[in-house]
């Protein structure tokens, strides 16, 4: 099996000048397969369809985590509400200055163990997958690559037992 | 006198290894001001062709007192970092913030003015760039919980800094050079600089209540998220804790002891950092080891070799003629225009190289001014002390007068950009320069008054 036999098809995506605000919402609402549950990243395409980044809701996090609490320990020192203020204060901010720049991605004929091998050796659970033209085709997702092993490894058992 | 003058201004010759070393001098220097190249790449490859061009042998730039690498200055930073970069996992320094925080029960006005004198207190006894990357983040997070600007707070951790680094031996690289070649010690510069930095911080402080006094107001509610926070919690590492507190606290005694007991002040600092790697029991010293800033310690060493070879050619000694030429040998008024000079200079360029420059240059005028004298006779001479420390006092109040007079500065406006309040240039000076004309004019009537008028 293929990374393009995989991954599910790419339906929305976020544009560089997004705030964040937009972002959450298309985030919030964006389609897996058929349902409007949400995504948890998205690519940023430029005018031209191609990829320029990734935001994830980890980039979320770090959109509201102020940079002067990564340089000591202040997390027992914060009070209730921080987190929301911070996010009101974050929410115009632009999709460019916060989504991943280099992104992991692998090609549309990439075998899966090479997907495995990115999503192990990068720490990433999703990774776009890119076309012969240069475009995101799609997503595709540890769960699905976790649904192929398991249909694996349950086919063997009753390869086994005969 | 004239004469004894003549004797030991003889000229020296301007040949070849004259105009190499001054170009290579002029040229790094130019460099490093116009920061197209990283300061400590140019010193390194500065020092570099001293030593490769023969201006200055090997031998002379690693062992010789006169033109070599300064090792008191280089060994008493490094041993200061090691002993910081193992008590920062502790939380002492975050304890000590929110506390500070505390004890202005959450009152905006009263927190600046605490965290200024905890700031000055700490630029003390750390060197400055440590205790502003100690004390802005925990400062910035208090400005949000009050939901007051954050300016205020930047601003004067940065010039807090610079006029507590003032006061001791080890509190600004400027006075750890100045020490080194004139051979001071510890209690000297708690005797001759500390009270006036102790006057300069009052004055500052009726300064920030003049310009924010007012201004700086939160809810009562707000407060209550400063007196919520249990410093308590900081403390990671309790054991570790006491063992670096016991340990820095016998390094301080030794400095100042230090003199008394014939100790270099890099010894003292050297062993307590062994002392206190031993007692941490680590295993892995790599890391506390790779958090010493070695870009500045091998911008130091680079600036010492082409500090090395201008002082072997005699350009710094045609440099002292020059300025005892243009003040008549009037120390008095060559301290005033060292002060003086050392601040503007400071302001716009680094005080390192600036003060790096300035030593060898003041014990050449010595030397013309005393030729029969030599050691700490010369370096020591009664007449000479005014005006190591108006250099001293010059070059690190200097530092306030612009974004980038001072490491300090430079690393304060650098966390605002990122905490998205960017201080502008022009902004911060605004506030340093006054704030350095006014600091260094108290420390021009300081310097008249007790060397020229009390004689004390």
């Amino acid at each position: 099996m293929k990374a393009k036999d995989l991954m599910i098809t790419l339906q929305e995506s976020l544009k560089p000048d997004n705030t964040l605000k937009e972002a959450a919402v298309i985030l919030r609402t964006a389609r897996r397969d058929e349902d409007r549950t949400g995504v948890k990243g998205l690519p940023v395409l430029d005018p031209d369809g191609r990829m320029i980044g990734f935001l994830s809701i980890g980039d979320m996090l770090k959109a509201v985590f102020p940079s002067y609490m990564s340089l000591m320990n202040l997390g027992d020192f914060t009070w209730d509400g921080m987190v929301e203020d911070m996010a009101r204060k974050s929410g115009n901010k632009k999709v460019s200055e916060m989504m991943t720049r280099d992104v992991i991605t692998v090609d549309e004929d990439a075998p899966l163990m090479e997907c495995v091998d990115h999503m192990i050796r990068n720490n990433v659970k999703r990774l776009p997958v890119i076309g012969k033209d240069g475009r995101v085709l799609g997503i595709l997702y540890e769960r699905d690559i976790f649904f192929a092993i398991t249909k694996a490894m349950l086919d063997e058992n009753s390869r086994g037992g005969k | 006198m004239t004469h004894e003058v003549a004797a030991s201004t003889q000229p020296f010759v301007m040949d070849t290894a004259f105009w190499t070393a001054t170009t290579i001098f002029l040229l790094a220097y130019a460099v490093i001001v116009s920061e197209k190249i990283h300061k400590t790449i140019v010193a390194i490859f500065g020092g570099g062709l001293m030593l490769v061009l023969k201006i200055l042998e090997q031998h002379e730039a690693f062992h010789l007192e006169e033109f070599g690498i300064d090792w008191n200055v280089i060994f008493l930073l490094i041993s200061m970092m090691v002993i910081i970069n193992l008590m920062r996992p502790t939380g002492v320094f975050e304890y000590i913030a929110v506390k500070s925080a505390k004890l202005g029960k959450g009152e905006p006005f009263r927190i600046l003015v605490i965290f200024s004198l905890v700031t000055a207190v700490l630029s003390a006894l750390l060197d400055n760039v440590t205790t502003v990357l100690l004390i802005v983040p925990v400062t910035i997070l208090i400005a949000d919980a009050l939901e007051v600007d954050p300016l205020p707070y930047l601003i004067s951790c940065a010039i807090a800094s610079n006029i507590g680094g003032t006061a001791t031996l080890i509190g600004d690289p400027p006075n750890i050079m100045i020490a080194s070649k004139a051979q001071l010690d510890f209690m000297d510069f708690v005797y001759h600089l500390t009270p006036v930095v102790v006057v300069l911080m009052i004055i500052y402080i009726f300064v920030i209540k003049l310009i924010w006094g007012k201004k700086l107001v939160t809810r009562d509610e707000l407060k209550q998220r400063i007196m919520g926070m249990n410093e308590k919690e900081a403390i990671k590492d309790p054991v570790m804790l006491k063992k670096s507190l016991a340990v820095l606290a016998m390094v301080l005694t030794g400095f100042v002891f230090h003199g008394v007991l014939h100790f270099q002040p890099a010894t003292v600092a050297l062993f307590g950092a062994g002392l206190l790697l031993l007692l941490s029991k680590t295993h892995e010293p790599h890391h506390i080891l790779a958090e010493v800033e070695w870009p500045t310690i091998f911008f130091f060493i680079g600036l010492f070799i082409i500090i090395g070879g201008v002082v072997k050619v005699g350009l710094i000694k045609w440099m002292s003629i020059k300025v005892l030429d243009i003040t008549q040998g009037n120390l008095f008024a060559t301290s005033m225009v060292v002060m003086w000079f050392s601040a503007f200079a400071s302001a716009f360029i680094d005080n390192i190289p600036y003060v790096a420059t300035m030593n060898p240059l003041i014990v050449d005028m010595a030397r013309q001014l005393w030729p029969d004298l030599s050691g700490v006779q010369l370096l020591q001479h009664a007449d000479l002390m005014p005006l190591w420390w108006s250099l001293a006092l010059g070059a690190c109040l200097g530092g306030n007068g612009t974004a980038i007079g001072a490491s300090a500065n430079v690393i304060v406006v650098g966390m605002s950009e990122k905490a998205g309040r960017r201080i502008s240039f022009g902004k911060f000076m605004l506030y340093g320069m006054p704030v350095m004309i006014l600091t260094v004019a108290v420390s021009t009537v300081y310097v008249w008054l007790r060397y020229y008028i009390l004689k004390i």
